[in-house]
């Protein structure tokens, strides 16, 4: 065997397995979920009729549909505020104020980003519970008469109360991501601010926010895309949807009419929904953080 | 004072916030070790906030793994977890290593085949997945399961591992080859040796990913004995609204969390490399 044909043949070995099974269980899904959407598929075999845009057609007239991707932009606004704000503060704080055991808050506030989001959502859920849940209990406490207030029973408070584990679950994960980022700005550029006797704000200012804008720009993007496809997780854990559709998100909408009532056709446009959405606020969030890369000379 | 970083009252303030934040994140889950160990009677007539009376209620754990099932969730897990892992590695690692030290017609392409997915969310693939499994009758088994973990994993993987094999030595290999190497000892005596802390890396993301996963493993399994734990405890919360027993629910709970706390406490270095390394995909 020549030396040429053994090396094709070890590239082929190595690259072709993985990409073979990445074309059947990623690709072949993907496209075929598209392909779905203009159907009227059931899920089960005999009929699926090409039925063009008609799913999307239904897809504009479902009122459930609006309240769903308002609910999810309302999840994304004030995640994006919520863990950006604390998490840049934590990072600020744990880097340039030198603040003693920086070591353990930084393992600590990892931890709610290592357990799964079903667990999150059943402790938060018991938080919450009207009669036994700590925060009832804390308010009672407080206010010395019995709070029982149904936070995620009652339409005006639900989608509100989504927030708190979001964000609570979040901030570890892109404080650390932002910490790194400040980690890698060179110490010169810190060192000539403070002989130029500028503040701790100043430096935040004109030092680490120009120079993390890239990670900050990284973690929106990411916040808007997790949220996007991964808000239903909490909201089948918490609340399925209600009440009355108050707590309705894209992704559980997809999960309701798909495995809910097997309207796999209907499902799938929610799903090619959620896709274009992702990538057109992506663009948009990437078109309005647009700065001047700063470099570092 | 400058030095010191900051004023005294914003560095107060800051550590006042930070404490502040630690509570907010270690107690509920000591709360929820001390909910495993009541009883029912302690969760209506006590404050939620109240511990555990004595004797503490160890029983919940044996209760919960056996009559919730859980020891049998538990296992599944562990399985499906180390499985796909372990598909996970073999997969992204080869084409990792081949991308990243050859140049052959089409690796470009290959490439940006991979990364492209990254920005394309699973959600829309779920019930594609879901017939396809069934149509290759790999429905309700963990051989789906684990192919549909690691194949997920494959895209950052690539990104990540052709990064470590870039930065190894040519010298190497040169010296491999004169020596009469293969191409495939090359790869597994001296390549892979070298990359370890990348695999390390990527193997313990995955591992917290995948013990964690709840959406697919929901979908793609509807055979009760083939649950995992995330599912378990979905499933479990459920059936609270009918019969309450919250201290049985939080053992639960702790069944799930424990393992990969321990895990992160011990990785939690290669964790934080993996996010980093994560972060400039998007």
């Amino acid at each position: 065997m020549s030396a040429n044909l053994k090396r094709s043949l070890f590239i082929a070995s190595f690259i072709l397995p993985t990409f073979i099974v990445y074309c059947i269980f990623t690709v072949y899904p993907i496209l075929r979920g598209i392909y779905i959407s203009f159907t009227d598929w059931s899920g089960g075999s005999e009929t699926m009729n090409f039925i063009g845009l008609d799913n999307y057609r239904e897809l504009i007239h479902d009122p459930i549909i609006y309240k769903a991707a308002y609910n999810d932009y309302f999840i994304v606004f004030w995640k994006v505020i919520g863990i950006m704000l604390i998490a840049t503060y934590f990072a600020v704080a744990l880097t340039r104020l030198k603040i003693k055991g920086s070591a353990f808050y930084r393992i600590v506030f990892f931890f709610p980003n290592v357990i799964s989001v079903v667990v999150i959502g059943v402790i938060w859920r018991f938080v919450y519970n009207p009669k036994l849940g700590i925060l009832n209990s804390l308010l009672s406490f407080i206010t010395g008469k019995p709070v029982e207030t149904p936070w995620l029973g009652d339409s005006d408070y639900a989608l509100w109360a989504l927030l708190p584990p979001a964000i609570w679950a979040g901030i570890g994960f892109f404080m650390i991501l932002l910490i790194a980022g400040i980690m890698s700005i060179p110490a010169p550029l810190y060192e000539s601010a403070e002989i130029d006797g500028a503040s701790q704000w100043k430096q935040f200012f004109h030092v680490t926010l120009p120079l993390l804008w890239e990670q900050l720009k990284v973690s929106v993007v990411l916040i808007v895309l997790t949220s996007l496809n991964g808000s239903f997780i909490i909201v089948s854990i918490m609340t399925y949807g209600g009440p009355d559709n108050a707590t309705q998100v894209l992704g559980y909408r997809l999960f309701e009419k798909a495995f809910g009532t097997y309207q796999m056709g209907y499902a799938s446009a929610v799903g090619v929904l959620i896709l274009v959405l992702s990538l057109l606020t992506t663009v948009v969030m990437r078109w309005l953080m647009r700065r001047e890369s700063v470099e570092v000379s | 004072m400058k030095r010191n970083g900051g004023h005294p009252l914003a560095r107060a303030l800051s550590v006042t916030f930070l404490v502040f934040w630690a509570f907010m994140v270690v107690y509920p889950m000591v709360w929820t070790l001390f909910g495993s160990l009541k009883d029912n009677q302690q969760f209506f007539m006590g404050k939620p906030w109240n511990l555990p009376k004595l004797p503490l209620l160890w029983s919940n754990f044996s209760y919960t793994w056996d009559k919730y099932h859980f020891g049998a969730y538990f296992l599944n897990s562990v399985i499906v977890t180390l499985g796909s892992m372990a598909l996970a590695l073999i997969l992204a690692a080869s084409s990792a290593y081949v991308l990243a030290r050859y140049s052959f017609k089409g690796s470009g392409v290959v490439y940006y085949f991979y990364i492209a997915s990254l920005m394309i969310p699973g959600i829309l693939a779920l019930i594609p997945t879901f017939f396809l499994l069934f149509k290759l009758h790999l429905n309700n088994t963990f051989i789906g399961l684990i192919t549909v973990y690691a194949i997920g994993a494959v895209p950052f993987g690539i990104f990540m591992l052709i990064g470590f094999f870039k930065a190894l030595p040519r010298e190497l290999e040169e010296a491999a080859v004169i020596d009469g190497a293969s191409h495939f000892g090359t790869f597994f005596k001296i390549m892979l040796p070298l990359a370890k802390p990348g695999l390390l890396t990527f193997s313990i993301i995955n591992l917290l990913g995948m013990w964690n996963e709840y959406a697919f493993a929901l979908v793609l399994v509807n055979d009760p004995a083939k649950y995992t734990l995330p599912v378990g405890i979905a499933v479990m919360q459920a059936e609270m609204q009918y019969r309450t027993e919250w201290g049985a629910l939080f053992a639960g709970l702790l069944m799930s969390i424990v393992p990969v706390l321990i895990l992160y406490i011990l990785f939690q270095n290669r964790i934080t490399e993996g996010v980093t390394a994560g972060a400039v995909k998007a």
